[in-house]
């Protein structure tokens, strides 16, 4: 057996250029391993987050949440005096702010306690370390917005807070349809999108049945952001699945 | 209760036939006593026969000749021949008791010839216009004083003797019903407790009444059944619980091997061998937390602890949300997977059905061409729709499968499974889970060679299927 490592080009899945601005966030991570701690802050502290700390009981991570503030936090559920699940309600009443529980216990009413409870996201143990930064990164980008969030392209780029594509120094107003289409894939930047996931972001709950609709709307996206629709740069179609953006940082 | 039905069938019938053989042997009895006194006619042979023997002699006298004599003394009676007009007796035998009057009236006749002569019962014949009149031993007959019968009455005997008979019948099976329900209505609890007792029901019947000590027992072997259950429940969870336990101890110290092994593997200062070594670890530790999740999902699928949810989805959508995790996390692309769906099924496919656990199938199998095939393989997922089930097939172009191995893997159970050695070759727990998971929404798994030399699994699924049954479905 060989393994061939192919280093996978920035941006895909470890530090875009446009959202350094959450690489200072204060991440707090509680977990009452002290090998994984480690490994986590080490992993978080190699992906440019410079504010890390750690916490193995709830007692300390409460009064580290009260002296520090954190902005973010990583919360075991099984901790030696208490669970996460209480360790959160306690931290929400005086902080507001994003929770990912990352935890040995898979089950599904587990991850329903946790989801029910607020949280952000779930991760089950063993996670491979990029599985986790991806997430982090996501939960990031959506609480803390940028100022004027601009999306790089291939030849263009798109600008979500006026709605409109800029090309060439040229500006194209984009539809209600495809500005949903475009945050929802730009959101999952180099990841696939499923068709499904696309038409429910743009119609909604019942979104089977627009799939024709929905190539119609990819056809004029590309022909907003792209030099030449029939050979797209940025959004790629995996045949039979689903769109994936490709960004340029 | 048709088995009562034909419980009472049956005894009418052997009651008819038992009271026509009583009546016919009963008839036949009777027959055979009357037969001896038939003889005799009851006595008025004797006296008609006493005519012939009784002869007027030359003097005007009348001789009993020898035989009358003997007749006489044989049946120790008495005769006397009384005159028609003068009603005077002009003949008697020698042992005429005493009290016997020598004249007679026409009542007087007339009555003893129905009766008794003081208390002798009597039987008369007529000897030319005169009438012999007989007395036998007191204790010898009984006489019917008035014997006239109303001829209707005779007529209709066999009227008669039906109703009785048919009376007598219905008397009988009333008893018999009476009799019966009782009986009935204590074994009913117990023959429902009986057939209840497979279902798997709490069965409780009450203790009382003729078959209490049945009742008794009845509760007892359903109270042993169901503690019998309760511990092999008990021991099944305990087994899911345990290697529950044990798979989710074994996950931190997992997380960090994958996540060191997968920061030593993107080290660009370590050397081009190590970071392949670390690579090698990294996939390693991620069939480790396959195994894992197989292993915790596969316990509690097959001990039945494992609640099934179900929900109407969209048979595609699955597919394509699979399909687009497994790419997604597939970073170098060596696993392509390309979606076929059947054009009727884009909007149709709708299966109703636990969608994590599907999720989990379709996954595995996506997976198991991973494992398989290091180096990389292309698959296809397909879903095809058929009048009465979908068809999920995935299959790839990677190494396969030789017969030999197909055949093992249709036929070797997996050790999770049997119970005996651990030595036969088995395959892997992926594709339990799948059969499992199958089984559970009453569906089946094919396993095969695909067009392209590959490893192909189809998945039927039933569109209209019962309730998702745990129970007794193994996979």
């Amino acid at each position: 057996m060989k393994y061939t490592f192919v280093k996978q080009p920035q941006g895909h899945n470890g530090t875009p250029g446009r959202y350094s601005y959450l690489k200072n966030k204060k991440i707090l991570l509680v977990d009452d391993e002290e090998g994984l701690r480690q490994m986590v802050c080490s992993i978080l502290k190699k992906e440019g987050y410079e504010q890390v700390k750690s916490s193995g009981t709830v007692k300390e991570a409460l009064e580290l949440s009260m002296s520090w503030q954190p902005e973010f936090a990583i919360l075991d559920v099984m901790l030696p005096d208490g669970d996460g699940f209480f360790l959160f309600e306690q931290m929400r009443s005086f902080l507001d702010i994003p929770v990912l529980f990352l935890s040995a216990r898979g089950e599904e009413d587990d991850r329903i306690r946790g989801f029910g409870l607020g949280a952000d996201d779930y991760v089950v143990k063993p996670f491979l370390p990029r599985e986790l930064l991806f997430r982090i990164q996501a939960i990031l980008r959506r609480t803390y917005k940028e100022e004027n969030p601009m999306l790089k392209l291939a030849f263009s780029q798109v600008d979500f807070e006026r709605a409109e594509v800029i090309r060439q120094d040229k500006s194209i107003a984009l539809t209600a349809k495809e500005f949903a289409i475009l945050q929802t894939l730009g959101r999952n930047a180099g990841r696939i999108v499923t068709i499904d996931s696309l038409c429910e972001a743009a119609w909604g709950d019942n979104p089977y049945g627009y799939e024709n609709t929905l190539m119609a709307h990819i056809r004029r996206i590309r022909e907003k952001i792209e030099e030449n629709p029939s050979k797209p740069a940025s959004l790629i179609t995996v045949k039979g699945l689903g769109y994936k953006l490709i960004t340029k940082d | 209760m048709t088995s009562v039905m034909r419980l009472i069938k049956r005894f009418v019938i052997t009651l008819i036939l038992s009271l026509m053989v009583l009546l016919v042997l009963n008839i036949v009895l009777i027959i055979a006593a009357l037969q001896n006194d038939k003889e005799s006619l009851g006595g008025w042979k004797t006296a008609s026969k006493l005519t012939e023997t009784l002869t007027m002699g030359l003097d005007g006298e009348y001789q009993l000749s020898e035989e009358g004599k003997r007749m006489l003394e044989e049946g120790n009676s008495w005769a006397v021949l009384v005159q028609d007009g003068t009603g005077d007796v002009i003949w008697h035998s020698e042992n005429l008791p005493e009290e016997i009057q020598l004249h007679y009236s026409a009542a007087e006749i007339s009555w003893y010839t129905r009766g008794y002569i003081a208390d002798y019962p009597t039987t008369t014949a007529a000897m030319g216009e005169n009438l012999i009149i007989v007395g036998n031993p007191k204790e010898r007959y009984w006489k019917e004083l008035y014997p006239t019968w109303n001829l209707n009455l005779i007529k209709n005997l066999p009227r008669t003797i039906l109703i009785f008979f048919g009376a007598n019948l219905v008397i009988v099976f009333l008893i018999y019903m009476i009799v019966v329900s009782g009986i009935l209505r204590s074994v009913k609890p117990i023959v429902q407790g009986i057939q209840g007792l497979p279902g798997g029901e709490e069965v409780y019947v009450k203790e009382k009444g003729l078959l209490s000590d049945l009742a008794a027992a009845l509760n007892r072997v359903s109270e042993m059944l169901r503690s019998q259950e309760y511990e092999l429940k008990k021991k099944e969870r305990a087994r899911a619980d345990w290697i529950s336990g044990v798979s989710h101890d074994i996950r931190t110290p997992l997380s960090m091997v994958m996540g060191y092994a997968a920061e030593v593997e993107e080290e660009t200062e370590a050397s081009e061998e190590i970071r392949q070594k670390a690579g090698i670890i990294r996939m390693q530790s991620i069939r480790m937390k396959n195994l894992v999740n197989d292993l915790n999902l596969a316990s509690k699928l097959e001990y039945n602890v494992q609640p099934v949810k179900t929900e109407e989805i969209n048979l595609v959508a699955l597919l394509r949300e699979t399909a687009v995790y497994f790419m997604n996390l597939d970073i170098e692309g060596k696993y392509p997977v390309e979606l076929r769906v059947d054009i009727h099924c884009i909007s149709d496919g709708v299966f109703s059905g636990d969608k994590e656990l599907l999720k989990r199938a379709v996954n595995n199998l996506l997976l198991n061409a991973q494992i398989h095939n290091p180096a990389g393989c292309r698959i296809w997922m397909g879903l095809s729709e058929y009048p009465k089930e979908f068809c999920v097939t995935i299959e790839d172009d990677g190494i396969g499968v030789t017969d030999e191995q197909l055949e093992k893997l249709r036929n070797t159970p997996h050790y999770m499974l049997s119970s005996g050695t651990f030595s036969e070759q088995r395959h892997g727990l992926g594709l339990l889970i799948v059969q499992q998971i199958i089984a559970v929404h009453g569906g089946r798994v094919a396993f095969g060679q695909g067009i392209e030399k590959g490893f192909r699994v189809d998945i039927f699924l039933n569109k209209r299927r019962k309730a998702i049954k745990m129970e007794g479905e193994k996979g």
